[in-house]
């Protein structure tokens, strides 16, 4: 028995790791397929490096919440670390930050994963899957540089080095820009997928970088060719961006492809699981603030551009709703309330908004008394609905990263810089009269308007600053609520003025509001480097200006 | 046959003199507690009279009437008679603890405690065994020196052992040998009933080295109880117990009151009016009769001054444990038995441990030659429910009541209510109570012994375990609560691990005249596989047990895990023991271990080891009288490993499809399937190697009544194995980061033990021991900057790097609370919106004297580590009355009481706070504790700091017993041999400075996360009463 187990003894001392594929066994193309859909898979932050869902979310609901655009909603001292980074106590410990970090290198490493795999099968051509993954790591790049300004690159030497340990000594735009070039230059002009991204989509967003760097010429060419492609178009109702029936439609550029499949709902907008009151129960975040409300005034059916903020769109602060509320009665754009959910306006098919009944923070926060609404799913499309395993929400419907009326916008605001206002008129226009032409929501019984709309396009444009100051408006009302502003304001460089005078506005309505906030300084233009990403790369990593 | 014979043959020998002598002849049996004992020497005192028993522990002697018995046995008291006329005189012997003629099992063989040359504790499980005990290994806390042990009051859930410090950042627990079942799964002590324990021994250092590649944190020795061949009847023993425990130290929260007071004044302090929902908009908070706010179903009361929490969670626990064992042998064979039932309610609302267990111990005699026998412990348990709703009853907010009017649970019912968003710990632990882990475990060992020749004998034994776990978790929906669920979740795990272990081995012993020698050879195989998944699914329609079944859901079910793994060894090895005249020792072992867990050459490994021991007090020139009555030294050197990873393939890249991480719809509807790495492997990975130096002195005083022993030691670990995050970092892929070997680290220390008995003419007996423990842990070497431990809340606490103990704490320091403005102008810069906004916060140390206080003044700020740990045994009986009383202690190690960021601080506003809060910094209390009250936290104050580090130390009254044995008259009269009584107070006192509920801090988190206490379940104190029966 012992020359038994002698004799048995090599096999007996290997064991295999059941259910686990080798790096051998990917290396085919069955293999650079599920590393590549594994890249997809982290758009919407979901990754295996721990941390909240919505610290990691891929639709950058927070970075809105930091902006004028909205409150953190609940409680102040719910997602207390949510309350500081919107009132601009930040530190290198927050969650929020850190998740987000480790969500972006989880993503822009799956995609040299997939590069590496690529690199060593022989005799196929990958080059079309390849510039799927560069295309992906750019846009991860892309979202840690808008982030946090100073950053490392992880290249694909590096990944293959196990060198992750890389300086962060400024911008890293001359890599995205290659990346985004490859993609351009190998993606197909269509694809059978609706999530991948073609060398149209490629080319949109080598056209937002160049937007970033102020390269205006640049910036304008590409996105032209993109406006010229035929490829895209604005859908008649702008609603329909925010509704599943409006996924991956002619107007969508690219986007995080959510799927509510059922049960816990893996593939649902897991990130803004808590952007969700009313109706739902949980858990009352990300509230328009009253600065984004008060920008859709209108008169003469265009915007208030300088004076927007002189007079208040009446809000049910301070209000319950057993008690009675007068609504506004001023002219607004119609966008306003397929943007926000407002007291006594149809709510996504769920009935009127009750106002503070539905609104998850009390008076004495500073979140103020509205509610999303983009983000929200159609009563009746129950396709879209998913939930987590304590009964949050996980949305189905898809965020758009970029969708048409954004590439008409930077087309617009690039064209403004080179001078060429006519141009800007144009695409500006085009906005404004989708949302003039669109169906407007509907008062209960369906028989008027819920509220005095009134929306025209722009006559003219005066001269380049007005020219100017009417595109960056305009992205503010199409775009608002999905995730850009922030990113806009920094790149204007206008962030501290704008930031501060919103800081002031909002406490006139929003009297809880008052002095929460610290001023917005320069320093607040980049975030903290997360004090752990620093400590693990053994002090390579150098913390940002101020912190 | 034979016997039969011999014995009628003595019976007629002892008829006959009792027949025809009228000289005083005295005769009886002598035996000890497993039954009659053969060649016992009976003299008759001060006189060469004497004989010894026979083979069933008779014997008879004639001598005169005033005379005085002795009766004498090695490794028993010897005990004197006065004879006093009787003519029958059975003596019990007792065995002597102390004794160095003591057999110490010490792995595949045996060595005689005055021989041992190596670092080897024993357990004297019969004191042990005193303390109600879930897990065998709580009897080695304060009562092995080296061995530092942490309890966790979860029943069930077992404690933290570490031998001689840490040695590895990795898994610190050491081997377990139960009859030769080897494994290092420290749950495998929930199934084993201590009762069944006969000796529990402790190899600490190269002695160790027979176990090879498993050895380096120690091992544990587990002997069970056996029969005894020629046991003259069967020994029938009851032990039961019962009793309560209680939670032994609840701090003080806030009452409905003070947690207004605390609201307006944090509100004040941030620049607001106060308009709060429950306390209003006034002056002062009012506590309302009511909650008020929005989603309240019906009036939901406030109780007078709110709900107290932590009182409310707490129960009276029953503890209920009943064991019997039965033991009897013949000339060919032998057997023990028992069965043994646990209840352990646990202090919190429905947890608690339970436990079924059996145990089968017999052996036979074939031939002469052949023995066979086995061990098999069978055992049931469930531990319910998983949660700890600590944290949670410290945080909810005293307004709100456990039930609204209508019987419901209230709760919080809306974040804007104001009521904070914890849920109603009583609802969760009560809805929870269905909620088990069951575990069905199986082990033991047959084997076959053959005595091939004089001296020289074969064994082989197949050892195995058998484990089934299987878990049902159900979450409730809970209308009441903040954030309540909208559907229902039933969770279903099983997990079954097995193991096998073929030992063979060859003996060989010989003595020629004062040479002594003992040889073992042998050859080892051991596999251990584990296989499991786990399934959940939501939408149940109804909340009872008798429904939770998966396929009554509704939702999609999910597989929430699955896995398959297993891992082997290999190993050849060998020790050979010599001696000369008892006075020098020699002992070589050696293995050489082969592991499935590693590639090429390091798959295998050779372990050596080597001691001596000389008994100075043996050699002729040591003076017969000397007070020092017995003077031995020794030393052992010895290599030992440790392989236990939390990977089975740590040397590959493993990626893996995931629905979670990996899937993605991307043609928008559907979802495809996706693999990312997940596992980083390291194929250059090598087990770690610990180098571990022992000397030690073994003192007798007062012909061995006192014993002293002390042992210095010096354990270096190389090539410790650690998850490297520096290699994968935060900007690297979302992988588990490699195994690697990270560094070296050195324990150094010393272990002193004394002990002390004596009984005195007058009956009293009484005995002392103390043992005290010390060790430094330093890391020598670390090819990083540094490892950081779990991260929490604002980052890690603890950070591992070269000239530091393993896990210390890192973070600012606060040296103090600004109390004027001026003081915060003339400080570093902390960030503060202007100098008003300082006063009365923290003010942090400017560690690199640059005048900013960022994350660059972080530093040391405590070690985990105590300066000593140490136990103390007093006993003593008297006429049928024994005392018993153990005191446990640690002291001079940090705790980072993380607690408090909860109960301390507003990092959730609403919940409740500790009574410390009132002292918080203002103008008029400037010398408070804590900083000025806030609506959030500000000013870093959470962020690992030094406010949050305390002394753990403590001083513990473990066990308190008081005892009673009836006088044989009463007990015979019964029909027992033996009847006690006894009173037994568990956990009695504490002396500590600490604010948290408990000092023993087992955060059961990795080796670089020690002494952090978050949601620690505390121990209790646990009152009993007992009887011990023998027939």
């Amino acid at each position: 028995m012992l020359v038994v187990v002698l004799a048995c003894n090599e096999e007996f001392t290997e064991s295999k790791a059941i259910g686990a594929l080798s790096d051998e066994a990917l290396q085919n193309e069955l293999g650079v397929d599920l590393l590549l859909t594994s890249a997809y898979s982290v758009l919407d932050g979901e990754n295996n490096k721990g941390g909240a869902d919505w610290h990691k979310a891929g639709d950058n609901w927070w970075l809105d919440v930091i902006s004028d655009d909205a409150h953190k909603g609940s409680t102040d001292g719910d997602q207390a670390d949510l309350y500081l980074l919107e009132t601009f106590d930040w530190t290198s410990a927050n969650p929020y930050l850190f998740g987000k970090w480790k969500a972006i290198f989880a993503g822009i490493n799956r995609c040299n994963s997939v590069m590496n795999v690529i690199g060593k099968i022989e005799g196929t051509d990958f080059s079309a899957k390849e510039a799927e993954a560069r295309f992906l790591r750019a846009h991860y790049n892309f979202e840690l540089q808008k982030m946090f300004v100073n950053v490392p690159f992880i290249s694909l030497e590096n990944f293959q080095a196990t060198e992750f340990n890389q300086p962060n000594p400024g911008a890293i735009w001359a890599q995205i820009e290659a990346d985004f070039q490859f993609a351009i230059d190998n993606l197909p002009d269509t694809q059978s997928d609706a999530g991948r991204p073609t060398s149209w989509t490629a080319k949109a967003f080598l056209g937002k970088i160049k937007l970033y760097q102020s390269n205006w010429s640049e910036a304008l060419t590409l996105l032209t060719e993109v406006i010229n492609s035929g490829t895209y178009a604005l859908l008649p109702e702008f609603a329909d961006n925010f509704k599943i029936s409006g996924d991956n439609s002619i107007e969508s550029i690219f986007s995080i492809q959510f799927t509510a499949d059922d049960g816990q709902s893996y593939n649902g907008n897991r990130g803004g699981t808590l952007n969700w009151q009313g109706p739902f129960g949980c858990c009352g975040f990300y509230q328009p603030s009253q600065d984004l409300v008060n920008a859709y005034q209108t008169t003469g059916g265009l915007p208030l551009l300088d004076t927007f903020n002189q007079t208040d769109v009446a809000s049910d602060y301070g209000i319950n709703s057993d008690e009675a509320f007068t609504p506004h009665t001023g002219s607004l754009d119609p966008r306003l309330d397929y943007t926000v959910g407002r007291r006594g306006i149809e709510y996504n098919g769920y009935g009127l908004h009750p106002g503070k009944e539905w609104v998850r923070s009390a008076f004495v926060d500073i979140s103020g008394p509205y509610s999303a609404k983009k983000s929200i799913y159609q009563e009746s499309e129950t396709g879209n609905m998913g939930t987590g395993d304590w009964g949050q929400q996980r949305s189905g419907i898809n965020y758009h990263i970029m969708r048409y009326a954004d590439v008409l916008l930077m087309a617009a605001e690039a064209a403004v810089e080179t001078g060429d206002n006519a141009t800007a008129l144009t695409y500006v226009n085009m906005i404004r009269n989708r949302a003039k032409d669109m169906t407007y929501v509907k008062n209960e019984a369906g028989t008027a308007d819920a509220a005095n709309y009134s929306i025209e396009p722009y006559a003219s444009f005066a001269d380049q600053t007005m020219a100017r100051k009417a595109v960056r408006f305009e992205r503010r009302l199409e775009l608002g609520m999905e995730g850009h502003r922030l990113f806009d304001l920094r790149r204007w460089g206008n962030a501290a003025a704008i930031m501060n005078a919103y800081s002031t506005n909002e406490a006139r309505t929003i009297t809880s509001f008052n002095g929460d906030s610290r001023p917005y300084e320069e320093k607040h233009n980049l975030f903290p480097i997360p004090v752990s990403a620093i400590d693990l790369s053994g002090n390579i990593l150098t913390q940002n200006p101020g912190f | 046959m034979k016997n039969y014979l011999f014995r009628s043959l003595l019976m007629l020998v002892f008829l006959m003199l009792y027949g025809f002598a009228h000289a005083q002849s005295i005769s009886g049996t002598v035996s000890d507690a497993n039954g009659s004992l053969p060649g016992a020497a009976v003299l008759e005192k001060g006189t060469s009279n004497g004989t010894t028993t026979d083979f069933d522990g008779n014997y008879s002697l004639e001598m005169g009437s005033e005379a005085t018995l002795v009766v004498s046995f090695v490794g028993y008291v010897t005990q004197e008679i006065a004879v006093a006329g009787q003519s029958v005189i059975n003596v019990v012997l007792v065995e002597d603890s102390s004794q160095l003629e003591e057999v110490v099992v010490v792995g595949y063989t045996t060595q005689t405690r005055g021989d041992i040359t190596g670092s080897v504790a024993s357990v004297d499980m019969e004191e042990a065994t005193k303390t109600p005990m879930v897990n065998a290994a709580e009897a080695l806390q304060g009562r092995v020196t080296g061995v530092t042990v942490v309890n966790s009051g979860s029943p069930g859930s077992a404690p933290k052992i570490n031998i001689r410090g840490f040695g590895t950042s990795n898994n610190t627990n050491p081997l377990y040998i139960i009859d030769g079942v080897q494994t290092d799964d420290p749950d495998v002590l929930n199934s084993l009933n201590p009762a069944d324990i006969d000796q529990m021994n402790v190899l600490k250092d190269g002695a160790a080295a027979i176990y090879g590649a498993r050895a380096s944190n120690g091992v544990v020795i587990i002997t069970t109880k056996s029969g005894g061949y020629n046991m003259s009847k069967a020994t029938l023993s009851v032990d039961m117990y019962t009793g309560v425990s209680r939670v032994s130290n609840l701090p003080d929260l806030l009452n409905a009151q003070q947690h207004g007071d605390m609201i307006f004044e944090s509100l004040i302090n941030s620049g607001e009016v106060p308009n709060h929902v429950q306390y209003g908009s006034g002056s002062t908070a009012v506590v309302p009769s009511t909650l008020q706010g929005t989603g309240i179903p019906a009036p939901v009361n406030v109780s007078p001054g709110g709900t107290d929490w932590l009182d409310e969670i707490t129960q009276v626990g029953q503890t209920q444990n009943a064991s019997v064992s039965l033991q009897n042998g013949t000339t060919t064979g032998k057997y023990f038995m028992s069965a043994g039932y646990l209840n352990r309610e646990g202090i919190q609302l429905n947890t608690g441990f339970k436990r079924g267990s059996t145990r089968l111990n017999s052996e036979f005699k074939i031939s002469d030659k052949v023995r066979i026998g086995e061990h098999i412990n069978v055992s049931f348990s469930r531990q319910g429910p998983g949660t700890n709703q600590i944290n949670g009853a410290l945080r909810m907010n005293p307004l709100v009541p456990i039930y609204d009017t209508a019987g419901n649970f209230a709760g919080a019912y809306a974040n804007s209510n104001e009521l904070g968003n914890t849920a109603n710990p009583v609802a969760v632990l009560e809805r929870a109570k269905n909620d088990y882990n069951k575990n069905f475990r199986l082990f033991g060992d047959v084997y076959l012994e053959a005595d091939l020749m004089e001296g020289l004998t074969a064994k082989t034994s197949i050892s195995g375990s058998l484990n089934s776990f299987n878990s049902r978790g159900f979450t409730s929906l809970d209308p009441e609560a903040a954030e309540s669920i909208s559907t229902n979740t039933l969770r279903q795990g099983i997990d079954n691990t097995n193991s096998w272990t073929w030992t063979n081995t060859l003996n060989y012993s010989k003595t020629i005249n004062d040479h002594n020698l003992n040889v073992l050879v042998g050859v080892e195989a051991l596999k251990e596989s584990s296989k499991g998944d786990g399934v959940s699914r939501t939408g149940y329609l109804f909340e009872t047990p008798d429904f939770y079944l998966l396929n009554n859901g509704s939702g999609t079910p999910n597989i929430d895990f699955a896995y398959d793994s297993s891992s082997s060894l290999y190993s050849l090895f060998g020790t050979a023991n010599y001696s000369y005249a008892s006075k020098y020792f020699v002992t070589a072992t050696v293995r050489r271990d082969k592991s499935s867990r590693f590639k090429g050459d390091n798959k295998s490994d050779i372990f050596p080891s080597f001691s001596l021991g000389w008994a100075l007090s043996k050699e002729d020139f040591y003076p017969v009288n000397a007070m020092v009555s017995r003077l031995k030294f020794k030393a052992s050197y010895g290599e030992l490993g440790n392989q236990t990873l939390p990977a089975d393939n740590p040397t590959i890249n493993i990626s893996g499809l995931s629905e979670v991480y990996a899937n993605y719809a991307l043609n928008g509807s559907s979802l495809s399937t996706g693999a990312f790495l997940s596992d980083v492997g390291n194929p250059n990975l090598k087990w770690e190697t610990s180098k571990s130096t022992n000397i030690g002195v073994d003192l007798g005083l007062f012909n061995d009544a006192m014993s002293i022993s002390l042992e210095w030691f010096s354990i270096t670990t190389d090539d410790l194995v650690v998850r490297d995050n520096s290699l994968i970092p935060t900007t690297g892929p979302d992988a588990s980061p490699p195994l690697v070997n990270s560094g070296s680290v050195k324990n150094t220390g010393v272990d002193f033990s004394l002990g002390y008995s004596k009984r005195a003419d007058s009956g009293l007996s009484y005995n002392i021991s103390a043992n005290i423990s010390a060790y430094k842990n330093e890391v020598t070497e670390w090819i990083n900057a540094f490892a950081v431990g779990d991260d929490f809340r604002n980052g890690a606490i603890t950070r591992t790097e070269e000239g530091q103990p393993i896990s210390y704490f890192y973070g600012r320091i606060v040296d103090g609370i600004f109390a004027t403005e001026a003081e915060v102008a003339a400080a570093p810069d902390q960030n503060f919106v202007s100098a008003a906004d300082g006063v009365g916060r923290f003010r942090y140390s400017d560690i690199n004297n640059d005048g900013v206080i960022n994350d660059d003044d972080r530093t040391f700020i405590g070690s985990p580590h105590p300066d000593f740990t140490y136990g103390i045994n007093l006993g003593a009986d008297y006429k049928g009355f024994d005392i018993s009383a153990f005191f446990q202690g640690s002291q001079g190690n940090d705790v980072y009481n993380y607690e408090k960021i909860f109960t301390d601080f507003p990092t959730f506003f609403n919940v409740n706070r500790s009574t410390r809060v009132i002292d918080s910094w203002s103008p008029t209390n400037t010398g408070a504790s804590l900083p000025a009250l806030r609506n959030g936290i500000t000013n870093s104050e959470t962020a690992p700091n030094s406010f949050f580090v305390e002394d753990g130390s403590y001083f513990r009254l473990k066990n308190l017993q008081l005892g009673f044995s009836f006088p044989e008259t009463i007990s015979d009269k019964l029909g027992m041999e033996s009847l006690r009584f006894y009173l037994q107070g568990t956990n009695l006192f504490t002396l500590t400075g600490y604010d948290g509920l408990d000092p023993e801090v087992n955060s059961n988190r990795g080796n670089l996360t020690l002494g952090v206490d978050f949601n620690t379940y505390p121990v209790s104190k646990i009152l009993s009463l007992g009887v011990n029966i023998k027939f």
